[in-house]
């Protein structure tokens, strides 16, 4: 038989002030994000006018998430929101999927174990606010004031539903990926456990799929609220009910 | 919450481990616990299938970003051409819009000189016509005094001769007149 164990609730604390941070979340985020950021440096290094290798792809992925952008805010409107649902997108992705593709578990932490960043409700809900902040952001920068018109528009009745959905939507965007690749990674783990080879790889490939859409979800439900908290007409949720 | 599976053996692993009851940083060389068989194989079909189908996908983007680039790259060239085009017939008609220019200001020079001779020799004539008017009127007035003295001189004689001769004076006068006769024929 074999041995192993899954830790769940574990985490390799870094004491800083009187904040208990969690370690492995941030040294994997940060590779995450030098991931990210040598594939930028390496792909925009010698741009050539016919992209070529690397550039091709890292092109492809830019107007991937540019895509994502136009597609909820907006051809007009789209481009100064691209950074921010591409970031989102790109980190979520590239975490999800190192977590699965990385043999973390090669590595020893005193406690806790190396896996993706957004497998801690600490990561989600903190891209989760971004999201809040940056779609009321968008929103009064826009529209100033009158931003708040839109919790009476079409009925006044409908103020409270309209305060509660602000708090909803962070609450939803960060449980729903938490949620999601953290059960991936549990089943895979448990699978692991029990029997090692073969049986877990359909469903690391399930997660592979399952991550991917959920990246996706994230940065398209974090465009459309951008967009929805720019538009003009008030117009009820398109995305929430699409997606969940 | 903390879930916290145990299998028999993870005594075992910590053993192997070298550890105590707090784990360090370190390698877990254990191929199975970590899922690392998996992973490859895992990697190795996404490698595989990833390879045809996103080169696909690249290759095809980069065949589209090409064929616009020389698209657009021939239609600069048209563009240029026919710019050179325009440009030289623009030289052109400056050319000839020059070359006319100056013809018309030599033909206006032209007629202004052929102007201004006629008007010369138009005013030499009037002057000329003028002056023999001014001439024959001049004669015209001298005759027509000379008459007049003639009449004068004429109706004075006529009044004296009614007024009579004298027989001293008749003699006077025929002597003279015979006198004057002689040296008229004698010159």
């Amino acid at each position: 038989m074999m041995f192993a164990a899954i830790e769940v609730g574990k985490h390799f604390y870094w004491q800083v002030g009187n904040l208990k941070l969690h370690g492995q979340v941030l040294i994997v985020s940060w590779v995450v994000i030098g991931v990210l950021a040598i594939a930028t440096a390496l792909a925009s290094r010698n741009p050539q006018r016919v992209p070529g290798g690397f550039q091709n792809l890292m092109e492809y992925a830019l107007e991937f998430v540019q895509g994502i952008a136009k597609e909820q805010i907006g051809a007009k409107e789209y481009r100064n929101w691209t950074p921010f649902v591409g970031s989102l997108f790109l980190f979520i992705f590239v975490s999800n999927w190192l977590g699965i593709l990385v043999p973390w578990k090669l590595i020893e932490l005193p406690e806790g174990e190396l896996a993706a960043p957004t497998n801690d409700i600490n990561t989600t809900v903190a891209l989760a606010l971004t999201v809040s902040v940056t779609y009321f952001w968008a929103g009064l920068s826009r529209k100033g004031l009158r931003y708040f018109e839109r919790y009476v528009q079409p009925f006044p009745v409908m103020l409270p539903l309209l305060v509660l959905e602000d708090f909803t939507k962070p609450l939803s965007l960060s449980f729903r990926l938490f949620g999601n690749i953290l059960a991936d990674e549990l089943v895979v783990a448990v699978l692991v456990l029990l029997v090692p080879l073969i049986v877990p790889l359909p469903l690391m490939v399930l997660g592979l799929f399952a991550s991917a859409i959920q990246a996706l979800i994230f940065a398209t439900l974090a465009a459309s609220y951008i967009g929805e908290a720019m538009e003009d007409h008030h117009e009820e949720e398109h995305g929430e009910a699409q997606h969940a | 919450m903390s879930i916290h599976w145990t299998i028999f053996a993870s005594e075992l692993a910590k053993e192997l481990a070298g550890e105590g009851g707090h784990r360090g940083f370190g390698l877990n060389p254990n191929i199975l616990e970590t899922n690392l068989i998996n992973i490859v194989i895992i990697l190795g079909v996404l490698i595989y299938a990833g390879r045809g189908l996103v080169g696909n996908i690249l290759q095809q983007r980069r065949q589209t970003i090409e064929t616009a680039i020389v698209d657009a790259e021939s239609r600069q060239q048209g563009a240029l051409a026919a710019l050179a085009e325009q440009q030289q017939k623009l030289a052109q008609t400056q050319v000839e819009c020059e070359r006319l220019l100056a013809q018309a200001t030599e033909d206006a020079k032209r007629a202004r000189e052929e102007i201004l001779a006629e008007v010369d020799r138009d005013i030499a004539r009037l002057r000329e016509a003028a002056e023999r008017e001014i001439a024959s009127e001049q004669r015209r007035v001298g005759e027509q005094l000379r008459r007049q003295a003639v009449e004068q001189a004429l109706a004075k004689v006529a009044a004296h001769l009614e007024r009579g001769v004298g027989a001293d004076a008749q003699y006077q006068l025929l002597d003279r007149s015979i006198a004057a006769l002689e040296k008229g024929a004698s010159s």
